[in-house]
């Protein structure tokens, strides 16, 4: 055993001190970094030299040495804060899809279509008190102008927030794929750098923040293989697997006329489209679905398109029943655009109250029976109004359930979030006790250094100086 | 599992319950201020379906209460016309028998008579043609300027009904027809007044016309009474749509309208909840171990 062996068994601990706090240091730098984990210097005790040979008595152990730097994280807790926050995207997004679109209908209010409805059907029946007064017909025809601008307002404000979600699956997609390429990338370095025995810890917790963002925006499976490398999967096939990435491609419609399906596929492979059930992008997905297949935009533009026909029908049906004031037969009240949605193409007929169908053929001129009849329509089965208010009801019960499960699955992204915070974020208590450990160890490093130097000072600087 | 705390934990979970409570007040505080129970179906669907059912059968209501004012407006003219006539026609009858005593009377006091009836006939015709709002109100659904010329023909569509939906089935006849009270042509009471002032200028005894005079003052009574009839159906009607009105307003204030003692209440109860988290994350917060060391 040398002489000085003391010393370098102090200096390692000196050394294994000053790790320590750098990696302090770059917790308490980092303790605000997103997906930041927290970090430890990991030591052991290097064993003593047992070269020598028998009878040199116990020696000690030769100080310290810095195995690595350890990442405090749980890749469990991670996975399920993927899983967690994959659901809550899916159901945020039709929440928010579907609250917006239930502010649009505007009901139960004066502004609603079923206000309007009653204003119009309230018309006829004030026209069949006055069938000779101008003003009653102007005010039937001013309000079925009004209705159909209503109905035909309410579409086009379903179908731009249609367009305006198909416009998100395209950015979507497009930051998934970016995520996607950044993910191989860091996979590439943290392989490369695990392999050459370098800390990836840096490198591991962006990778898994953009692992974390592709699970909120479309859901899939992540998992770390042996070489350190993450595979993401989307509907079983991997989106990112080692240094390789594959591309998400959206075709389909972009208005909501056509009533087709939005869909997503492989880059390369269009015939194979990828079922996307979770996540913003399975969201959006769905809230864009055609009408069979539950889409809630698709619904309420079918009943817009449903209305806008019972009104057509039902008046026009009424209105042919009847007679002007000259005793000419009624004609269309309602006309329907043979193309295109039967929301936007519905337009008034008559121009002026002299072509209202007031009264029953072979009555007087004042006769309103056909007015009075047609203001019961509202109230009838099957009317219009009763097609509305049964949208209304589904629309908000649909509502109130996925209002109701974003809140259940935040609540569970947040639990989830906060179990894995409690195990890898940064405590700045904790990391002031643990650098005063070091401080101490340091100064006590120091000591033992200096303990041994006057040691050996009196060894060599006053030993056989007797008498001198 | 949550065995550790961390400072930056615990501010994550202290924005969040703040977050909470203020989205609790904010939505309390919008109710007290909008005093509306709920903004959007999905908030109460099944409030929402009633809502909507509500405000139809209010709008429904109402026109109801219109229809029937109108349609009261129609019935007193028509009984105010009718009750005119009959009082005019109990002249012509007083006249007529006046006139009948060919002894008591010369020729100049007979046609003092006749004079008068002739004005009364005048005004029987301005009667039989009341208007209301420009229509006249014996000519049911015809579209001719007055209900009877100056033939005394009349102009009317027989056998045509104004109505008034008073409810959701029941529909009330709110005119009369002309014919009826009035007659027409060379049966009408017009021309019968025509007549006996004829016979009182030509000589002839005009106490024959008697039977007929009674029997139209007959007709126009028969008439009075089933306008009389249907005026008090009308205002039943009216009745019931107020009572309707009152119930339908409670029904919708209960679905739509908030409790505003309660909302109060709980508005209180919230702020006194935010304003102690508050507190408690101010001092949850503050304290490090950095402030404890040396």
């Amino acid at each position: 055993m040398s002489t000085f062996s003391g010393l370098s068994t102090a200096a390692s601990g000196l050394a294994a001190a000053r790790r320590g706090m750098d990696v302090v240091g770059q917790n308490i730098a980092n303790q605000t970094t997103d997906g930041y984990t927290r970090q430890r210097v990991s030591t052991h005790a290097v064993a003593a030299l047992q070269a020598g040979g028998i009878g040199r008595g116990a020696l000690p152990g030769q100080g310290v040495a810095v195995d690595g730097i350890s990442r405090l994280g749980d890749a469990l807790l991670d996975a399920r804060v993927r899983d967690a926050l994959s659901a809550s995207g899916f159901w945020s997004t039709r929440a928010v899809a579907a609250t917006t679109a239930e502010a649009a209908l505007g009901e139960p209010t004066g502004d609603g279509l079923a206000a309007r409805l009653s204003a119009f059907w309230s018309g006829w029946q004030d026209l069949s008190n006055t069938p000779d007064s101008g003003a009653a017909g102007a005010v039937v025809l001013e309000s079925a102008q009004e209705l159909a601008g209503r109905i035909a307002e309410g579409y086009r404000a379903v179908a731009s927030q249609w367009a305006g979600a198909r416009a998100t699956v395209d950015t979507t997609v497009s930051q998934v794929n970016a995520a996607a390429d950044r993910i191989a990338a860091m996979n590439r370095q943290i392989r490369d750098a695990l392999a050459s025995g370098r800390s990836a810890n840096e490198l591991i917790d962006q990778r898994d923040l953009l692992a974390q963002n592709v699970a909120r925006m479309v859901g899939g499976r992540a998992n770390v293989e042996a070489d350190g490398t993450m595979t993401v999967r989307v509907d079983g096939n991997a989106l990112v697997s080692g240094a390789d990435a594959r591309h998400l491609a959206v075709s389909g419609p972009t208005s909501i006329d056509s009533g087709e399906r939005v869909s997503i596929a492989w880059e390369g492979a269009t015939g194979f489209p990828v079922a996307i059930t979770a996540g913003e992008l399975g969201g959006t997905l769905a809230v864009l679905a055609p009408e069979g297949e539950g889409g809630e935009l698709a619904q309420v533009a079918a009943a817009y398109n449903s209305v806008a026909t019972a009104l057509a029908d039902r008046v026009n049906a009424q209105h042919h029943a009847g007679a002007t004031a000259s005793g000419a037969p009624g004609g269309d009240f309602f006309a329907v655009a043979a193309t295109g949605p039967a929301a936007l193409g519905l337009t008034v007929v008559p121009t002026s109250a002299a072509q209202l169908a007031l009264a029953r053929p072979g009555s007087g001129a004042y006769d309103a029976t056909n007015a009075d009849a047609m203001s019961q329509i509202g109230a009838s089965d099957g009317s219009p109004d009763a097609i509305w208010a049964d949208q209304v009801l589904r629309f908000g019960v649909a509502t109130a359930g996925a209002v109701q499960r974003a809140r259940l699955s935040e609540t569970a992204a947040v639990t989830a979030t906060t179990s894995q915070q409690s195990v890898a974020a940064v405590d700045g208590d904790e990391e002031t006790v643990t650098l005063l450990t070091y401080q101490a160890a340091y100064q006590a490093s120091a000591r033992v250094i200096s303990a041994i130097d006057e040691a050996l000072d009196v060894l060599i600087n006053r030993t056989g100086v007797v008498g001198r | 599992m949550i065995s550790r705390v961390t400072a930056t934990a615990m501010t994550q979970s202290s924005m969040r319950h703040l977050q909470a409570n203020l989205s609790q007040l904010a939505r309390l505080q919008d109710q007290a201020t909008s005093q509306r129970a709920f903004t959007a179906p999905s908030d109460d669907p099944a409030a929402a379906a009633t809502a909507l059912a509500v405000h139809a059968l209010q709008q429904r209501n109402g026109q109801y209460a219109r229809n029937i004012d109108d349609g009261l407006s129609w019935v007193t003219t028509v009984d105010g016309a009718i009750t005119a006539s009959t009082s005019l026609l109990r002249r012509v009858r007083d006249l007529t028998v006046q006139g009948a005593n060919d002894g008591a009377l010369d020729a100049t006091a007979k046609e003092a008579i006749a004079v008068e009836l002739e004005g009364i006939r005048g005004e029987l015709l301005a009667q039989a043609n009341t208007t209301l709002l420009g229509r006249s109100v014996f000519a049911g659904t015809s579209d001719a300027g007055a209900a009877f010329d100056a033939d005394y023909g009349y102009t009317g569509t027989t056998g045509s009904e104004v109505l008034r939906r008073v409810s959701d089935n029941v529909s009330v006849r709110v005119d009369a027809d002309g014919e009826a009270v009035f007659g027409a042509g060379a049966d009408s009471v017009f021309a019968l007044v025509d007549s006996i002032v004829a016979d009182l200028r030509s000589g002839t005894n005009v106490a024959s016309h008697l039977t007929q005079v009674d029997s139209r003052l007959a007709a126009m009574l028969g008439a009075q009474g089933a306008v009389g009839a249907r005026q008090s159906q009308i205002e039943r009607a009216k009745e019931a749509t107020v009572d309707d009105s009152v119930s339908l307003e409670a029904r919708r204030a209960a679905v739509e309208d908030v409790d505003s003692v309660e909302v109060l209440v709980r508005l209180q109860a919230q702020e006194l909840v935010y304003r102690s988290a508050l507190a408690v994350t101010g001092r949850v917060l503050q304290p490090s171990l950095m402030e404890f060391l040396r």
